[in-house]
């Protein structure tokens, strides 16, 4: 054998083991980093919904129940739905959970990323109204603490966020502003953050054992370790729910305004958005009490983190430009 | 409350399908004098289908419970000694994109669902995990510490990510894809050339090399004529597709989700 052949063969071989060495392949720039996050995030759904749970008449309840409450308008479709899935429930829950798979896969993979971000978009709107309830927010029961405004609402933001479009690059001041704008952008976070502090004021948010009771409901099934730190952080609201909330509100409200205010203030608002978001991941929300068996999704904390990564301020290429040209001004003055 | 049958059934043929590729990818590999190669990523794959097809199935156990935990205690000590020593050389940034790290972690997770098995699935005889499908009527294994399988879920399925990013696409197939330094000057003689080309128009890269040594096998003929290429192609191409990136990465990609997906009805 030449070694011609087997310096080819050798190469090959390393390659088969590596598919990181391709040449067309170019390491992902900030922005891809996030919708691979995504894609992860819609993996985890994916898997998440061929539990044995979901193959049983308890899914097609579970659907129903977010229907209570909710006007008839919304509440009907949810009904129907939900009885469809009990009626064919592994038919159904195979095609859900293999349709959340292809999203993954379709978001990892860069050829067929734009399909499967719009497919995600139109696939996260009709859970959130079929499967969330429209994340509660219009029968009172919607708390940011419990997942509002539903966390699948916050992958079709994201989605449209991480849209591979650079129409608006050269003056983003963040990813989540490369495909929309700034002005855009900063307006989603503004209203998605400020709905939140409005949901942590409302009545039966704020009453004095709401949020006690939201949290220690959450130890049930978990670990130990986990079901500690509920009811530990469950006793220490307990008939706080009126400050609790109050403080929360205005943590949101913060959040909410920061993106406007200069690069170290969004900075720091960016900061307190993954801090809280990742308290209502872990107090809150139990991890989506994924630990626990039959959850759908991760629920909204670990992606209000995600969102709040995209939202981390960076210079701008005018401002690089700016900063590259002060710096060669200085050195010929030098 | 069980998973119904048929998943479980299709996921054991894909772990038995990515197991008798691993098999392909070594005898195709032909271990050279020399050679560190990659055996032991394929080798991995192949232990990790078949222990992963009998716990989906418990008619596909192979091996005694006691005797997988070993196997993949020593993998992970193994991998665990490669990327150490890929780390001296490119530091931290392997944990991410190290060339052995998808394989450690998928060596790890394959020895915690062993190791952390509660005693439903292993109150059978012992050989093993006895199925996920209840077939028997017996209770759906559990894990110990859920929030570690919880943990290897998330780092499976980020490397079943990473890898689909760098699955070049299809309009790849003829692009810089293949034109690798590595190749370009293996293509000297017209005869080699012709077989490269042929396995480029097969869609692998491996295909080059593979057919570059079908040529050499058969005895250096550089005559480029039909005949050669169609003998060539034949046993080259096979060779080509198991060899293939994309060969390697549908199997981590199929053994990351398969892991995962057990990893979630687990825990």
């Amino acid at each position: 054998m030449s070694d011609i052949a087997v310096a080819g063969g050798e190469a090959a071989r390393r390659d088969s083991a590596s598919v990181a060495t391709m040449d067309s392949w170019r390491p992902p720039d900030a922005r891809r980093v996030l919708q691979l996050s995504l894609a992860v995030i819609w993996l985890l759904d994916a898997v998440l919904q061929y539990q044995s749970f979901m193959f049983t008449k308890g899914f097609g309840q579970m659907l129903a129940g977010t229907a209570s409450g909710n006007p008839g308008v919304v509440a009907s479709p949810i009904n129907w739905d939900a009885r469809l899935v009990e009626q064919h429930t592994v038919l159904l829950n195979t095609i859900f959970a293999t349709i959340q798979l292809l999203l993954a896969v379709g978001i990892a993979w860069r050829p067929t990323l734009r399909v499967a971000l719009a497919a995600s978009i139109a696939w996260a709107l009709g859970v959130w109204w079929f499967g969330e309830g429209l994340g509660e927010v219009l029968n009172s029961g919607a708390s940011p603490v419990n997942g509002a405004p539903g966390a699948v609402i916050i992958y079709a933001l994201l989605a449209v966020l991480l849209w591979p479009s650079d129409r608006h690059a050269a003056a983003a001041p963040f990813a989540a502003a490369r495909a929309v704008g700034a002005q855009v952008a900063r307006a989603v976070w503004l209203v998605l953050w400020g709905s939140l502090a409005y949901f942590a004021l409302m009545p039966g948010n704020r009453a004095p054992q709401a949020l006690n009771s939201m949290i220690a409901g959450m130890a049930s099934g978990e670990p130990g370790w986990l079901a500690g730190l509920d009811n530990h952080a469950a006793s220490l609201l307990a008939h706080q729910g009126l400050a609790a909330s109050v403080v929360l509100a205005v943590a949101l409200a913060l959040i909410a305004v920061g993106v406007y205010l200069p690069r170290p203030a969004a900075r720091a608002t960016v900061v307190l958005a993954i801090v809280v978001a990742a308290v209502i991941w872990v107090f809150g929300e139990a991890f989506g009490t994924i630990l626990a068996g039959g959850a759908t999704d991760p629920n909204s904390g670990l992606l209000l983190i995600l969102l709040a990564v995209t939202y981390w301020p960076t210079p701008t290429a005018a401002s690089a430009a700016a900063a590259a040209q002060r710096a060669g001004a200085e050195e010929a003055r030098a | 409350m069980m998973t119904p049958s048929w998943i479980l059934d299709i996921l054991a043929a894909v772990m038995l399908l990515v197991a008798a590729i691993s098999a392909g990818r070594l005898v195709a590999a032909r271990p050279r004098a020399g050679s560190t190669g990659d055996a032991d990523i394929d080798i991995a794959h192949l232990l990790m289908g078949i222990a992963m097809a009998g716990m989906l199935v418990a008619s596909l156990t192979t091996l005694p419970r006691g005797v997988w935990d070993a196997i993949f205690a020593v993998m992970t000590a193994w991998f665990g000694w490669r990327v150490y020593r890929e780390s001296r050389g490119e530091g931290a940034r392997v944990l991410a994109d190290g060339h052995h790290m998808p394989h450690l972690v998928h060596s790890a997770a394959m020895l915690y669902m062993f190791v952390a098995l509660t005693a439903p699935a292993a109150a059978g005889n012992g050989a093993g995990m006895s199925g996920m499908g209840g077939s028997s009527g017996m209770a759906m294994p559990t894990l110990n510490a859920p929030v570690v399988g919880f943990a290897f879920i998330l780092w499976l399925a980020a490397y079943v990510v990473l890898d689909l990013d760098r699955l070049p696409g299809p309009g790849h197939a003829h692009g810089s894809y293949f034109a690798r330094p590595a190749l370009a000057g293996a293509t000297a003689g017209a005869g080699s050339a012709s077989l490269a080309a042929s396995a480029v128009a097969a869609g692998t890269n491996a295909g080059v090399a593979g057919a570059q040594d079908q040529a050499a096998a058969d005895g250096g003929h550089t005559a480029g004529g039909g005949g050669l290429l169609a003998t060539a192609s034949r046993s080259g191409l096979a060779r080509a597709l198991l060899l293939s990136p994309r060969a390697a990465a549908g199997c981590r990609i199929a053994m990351g989700v398969t892991m995962a997906f057990m990893l979630v009805i687990m825990i």
